[in-house]
């Protein structure tokens, strides 16, 4: 019973210990550099002959975990400064009633930080004050997937997809993200 | 809607009716008697050509009017790359940026003008020209930054307004031009500076703002030289007159032409202002050709031959640019680099005799090299195949003579760094595949940004330069295995009956048609390995148990899913679709792996942002848009899948060439005989689709691994980026199993693997290290630790 009772504790420290391991520091992606350097041209790929040709990797003889098991993470990447220049300059726009401008700020930041949630968040309340609420549900509906396990940011977005559904009239739907929100 | 007159006007039936009386008197005139009636005649005649000459002097008038108040000028759109946005953390390395920067026309130099840049190792100072954005003004600033890694650090604003982000003017990579090949900056004359005007002038027409559009005195001086000649050497004429010639009439030196160009000079200076005739003049002057695009005005001519706009040149730049009136191809400083000095130093000679510089300075700048920026700054036909795609984007909106002529502003999102990376990965690596094929290889590449949908680089054939056929956009190929993930998607997305880890037959069976046909897959490497779990199926790109996961779901259950994700064609409905009989341009492709590679959200692609007019305001704008399209928990699955087959699976080969920390997903593909060898994957930033084949269809000895997979590969090792690493979206929980025996297991078993489940549908058997199964015996401990 005891042994039972260790084998799921163990399991689930590793497994966090994992997740923070994929993760990586700050909540953030990997940042790879490219492979080669810009003035040596690459080795030509040894092309292999029989590559449809199933090998099992066993975990033992896995070198490194890092790229032998497939990667993932918790939540979405933090922001960097710049994005947050940039939503800060969107925010001004659109409390002085700008919001086309406020979105073209925004999709700057996107581009820098494309998988926060923070950004496609804002880029739905954009929408919402341009009215176009179809457009701002599928934005918020993406800052979710991005969300992970970030409480507050899944909190902010089911909060804002509830508002959406409400303008748009779908009550139901707007009840339901209320209630995930307040689970969190 | 430009009406260009040439030949009407000289053998207009009016002026004919002219000709024949003015010889009659001629052959009457030996005769005395005949005088009173003679004067009668002539005075008569006269009186006759009179009119017709006012006649004509009134519709010579209308045409002179017409074509100066109306539009002067048919302006060709330009074609922007998306801006490099600079800020700690920004990715690019430091070879690349200084690409970027040679591509925008920056000169390596410390003179500390703008439109220059410093570098030494990964630390830049780079004083930008500024560029007015529709979202805002980027002012001109002095930079400074260090690459390390492939990261900007220490970004600083050296001068100007500090911000801790800039945008670097973007590069223009292609215009659309007009069918006679016109190209042009208009410049407006306050533009222009003055010491440019006063040389023009003083080397072409000294008289300019004193004569009334022909300078007889010069014209006399020109035929005296002429006769003398015994040809035409030299010109007596004013800058109005050049501007009549190139504008109104043919190049042809006949007598009448001369006629009409006096003429048509007079009526231009009565009826317009010097100032209003110079700045035409400046905008209208041939000064060029590049292939057969004809360089016309100094606006243009400034940033061809120097990179620089017209207002920031120096003293012999400005000679170069003058002299080159005279003979643009004569004096093309490209070709002819010691014409064109001699003549630019000439030139130089004249500003200081006129008083415009001093001697000193003419010297000074006599000694100084012709400075032609190496290449053109950009040439017309770089990027062939995007530009292709931006113009059939395009044409949903604009018209094409809107686009040949409204001199329209249009910002891509070509990102000039991956296509370098694109172009070279195709070249290189079909080089080396070539011995492997009968036949010659084609290929073509498609990169997008996996979260924007903004299409970054386009290749349509293994010479990106060459502008023939487009096959990213036009080449419709069966894409083979990489229809796998959306079948397998389709069964995904009901978690009760399938998980990654459930079991899936491969094993031979033959389908047997209504009309008698038989129908029997295959696997490539022609085994059958009985049960594997669905995960390795998809790894592995087994053919049977694709086919029988996708039976069992329907065919039309995997049709609506691909057209869910972006197919917009029709879908067979036989079962070889679902080994990818479907065709497909890499575009498309591109477009269906978006939503894959975004958690099931379906961007649409893109190559233009926006679209300014002449004066940067904006008409349309292309915003990102998402729409999603499956739910994200089964995506994640399928995702996990296609990163196994890049780390075990059939795309494992691509760690030979990438770093092994850059996490990656992707799927071959690969048709009969090799026909079409495909990949389609992704990083964290990057969404990159290759493809291999022959323009004849004929089969090649690769598959997708050996023959696009190569390319897609050397391709993601040069660009610096992110490694994939989904967000675990709501729902899905990852679990230690043993997946041959669809049981969670303990995570220090040697067939553990750490796998996603959409909460629910774990499996609920347990399997020991050694292998034996027992139900869970889970109670109370269970609601302890989830």
């Amino acid at each position: 019973m005891t042994s039972k009772l260790i084998q799921p504790t163990v399991l689930l420290i590793i497994a966090g210990a994992l997740s923070a391991c994929a993760t990586g520091p700050g909540g953030g992606s990997i940042y790879v550099p490219a492979g080669t350097g810009e003035t040596t041209a690459p080795q030509p790929p040894r092309v292999e002959q029989d590559t449809d040709e199933p090998r099992v990797v066993r975990k033992s003889e896995q070198p490194t975990t890092e790229r032998r098991s497939p990667s993932y993470q918790d939540e979405g990447d933090a922001l960097p400064a710049a994005a947050s220049s940039l939503i800060r300059k969107a925010d001004n726009l659109l409390a002085s009633g700008d919001a086309q401008a406020a979105v073209s700020q925004l999709e700057r930041a996107q581009r820098i930080a494309p998988r926060s949630a923070e950004v496609y968040f804002r880029l739905s309340e954009a929408y919402m004050a341009l009215g176009q609420l179809g457009t701002a549900e599928q934005f918020t509906l993406k800052g979710l997937s991005l969300a992970g396990n970030d409480a507050s940011s899944q909190r902010s977005g089911w909060l804002l997809l509830a508002d959406i559904r409400r303008a748009r009239g779908n009550v139901a739907g707007a009840d339901q993200a209320e209630a995930r929100a307040s689970n969190l | 809607m430009r009406c260009r007159i040439r030949d009407p006007i000289l053998y207009n039936p009016g002026m004919k009716k002219t000709t024949p009386p003015k010889k009659t008197p001629r052959k009457r005139s030996g005769s005395g008697e005949t005088r009173p009636w003679f004067w009668r005649l002539f005075i008569r005649v006269s009186l006759i050509g009179l009119v017709l000459l006012a006649g004509w002097t009134v519709y010579l008038d209308a045409v002179v009017t017409s074509r100066f108040e109306g539009r002067r000028f048919e302006v060709p759109s330009r074609v922007f790359a998306r801006p490099l946005e600079l800020y700690d953390g920004a990715s690019v390395s430091a070879g690349s940026l200084q690409r970027e920067l040679e591509l925008s026309g920056y000169r390596a130099e410390g003179s500390g003008s703008s439109g220059t840049y410093r570098r030494s190792g990964g630390r830049f100072e780079i004083h930008t020209r500024g560029f007015q954005f529709t979202d805002g003004e980027e002012p001109r600033r002095r930079l400074s930054l260090s690459i390390f890694g492939d990261r900007v650090q220490e970004f600083t604003v050296l001068e100007g307004p500090s911000s801790p982000i800039v945008r670097l003017e973007p590069a223009q990579i292609g215009g659309i031009y007009p069918a006679h090949k016109e190209d042009r900056v208009l410049v407006q004359l306050e533009e222009v500076p003055q010491l440019f005007r006063n040389t023009l002038m003083a080397v072409e027409d000294r008289q300019f703002y004193d004569h009334f559009g022909i300078a007889p005195l010069s014209i006399a001086r020109a035929m005296l030289a002429n006769i003398r000649a015994g040809g035409i050497v030299q010109g007596g004429s004013t800058l109005t007159q050049q501007l009549v010639k190139n504008f109104f009439l043919t190049r042809d030196q006949t007598l009448l032409r001369k006629g009409n160009e006096a003429l048509m000079s007079l009526l231009l200076e009565l009826h317009y202002e010097k100032d209003d005739i110079l700045e035409t003049y400046i905008n209208e002057v041939y000064v060029g050709q590049a292939g057969t695009r004809a360089i016309h005005g100094f606006g243009l001519a400034s940033q061809f031959y120097f990179g620089e706009s017209i207002d920031d040149l120096e003293n012999h730049q400005i000679a170069m640019l003058v002299g080159l009136v005279k003979g643009p191809s004569y004096y093309n400083p490209r070709r002819h680099p010691d014409r064109a000095k001699s003549r630019r130093d000439l030139v130089l000679g004249v500003m200081a005799d006129s008083g415009l510089i001093t001697e000193q300075a003419a010297s000074r700048a006599q000694g100084q090299p012709l400075g032609i920026s190496a290449k053109a700054s950009y040439s017309e036909n770089r990027y062939p195949a995007y530009i292709d795609l931006v113009r059939r984007h395009l044409s949903r909106d604009y018209r094409q003579e809107d686009l040949q002529s409204e001199g329209l502003r249009i910002f891509t999102t070509l990102n000039p760094a991956i296509q370098y990376a694109a172009e070279f990965s195709v070249s290189d690596t079909l080089k080396s595949l070539d011995g492997r094929s009968e036949g010659t290889l084609e290929s073509a590449m498609v990169v997008t940004s996996r979260d924007s949908g903004e299409v970054l680089a386009l290749v349509g054939g293994r010479d990106p330069q060459f502008a023939g056929f487009n096959r990213a956009v036009d080449a419709k190929r069966p894409i083979g295995s990489l229809v796998k993930p959306f079948i397998y998607l389709t069964a995904l997305q009901n978690p009760d009956k399938y998980t990654l880890v459930t079991p899936v037959e491969d094993k031979a069976f033959s389908l047997v048609f209504d009309d008698g046909r038989r129908w029997e897959p295959k696997n490539y490497d022609g085994q059958e390995r009985g049960e594997v779990p669905l995960h390795r199926a998809l790894s592995n790109s087994y053919n049977l148990p694709a086919v029988r996961v996708g039976l069992d779901v329907g065919i039309e259950a995997v049709k609506t899913t691909l057209q869910n994700f972006g197919v917009s064609g029709g879908i067979s409905d036989y079962p070889s679709m679902l080994l990818g009989s479907v065709s497909m341009t890499p575009v498309t492709v591109a477009q269906i792996y978006q939503g894959l590679a975004t958690s099931g959200f379906n961007t649409p692609l893109r190559t233009i942002r926006q679209v300014t007019d002449a004066g940067g305001e904006a008409l349309s704008r292309y915003s990102l848009k998402v729409d999603q399209v499956a739910d994200s928990a089964s995506v994640h699955l399928v995702q996990y899948a296609m990163q196994e087959a890049m780390q075990e699976g059939t795309g494992r080969s691509v760690y030979r060439t990438v770093p092994d920390a850059l996490t990656l997903a992707g799927k071959t593909g690969t048709t009969d005989d090799g026909r079409d060898s495909w990949f389609a994957g992704f990083s964290g930033d990057l969404l990159a689709v290759t493809w291999v084949g022959r323009d004849d269809n004929g089969p090649t000895r690769l598959s997708g691994a050996t023959g696009a997979l190569p390319v897609w590969a050397r391709f993601m090792s040069r660009v610096p980026q992110h490694g994939f690493s989904p967000v675990v979206p709501d729902g899905v929980a990852y679990h230690w199993v043993s997946s041959e025996q669809a049981a969670l297991t303990n995570e220090g078993c040697e067939s553990a693997r750490f796998m996603p489940f959409i909460v629910g549908s774990e499996p609920d058997i347990e399997a020991s290290c050694g292998g034996s199964i027992e139900r869970r015996v889970r109670s109370w401990f269970e609601g302890l630790f989830e």
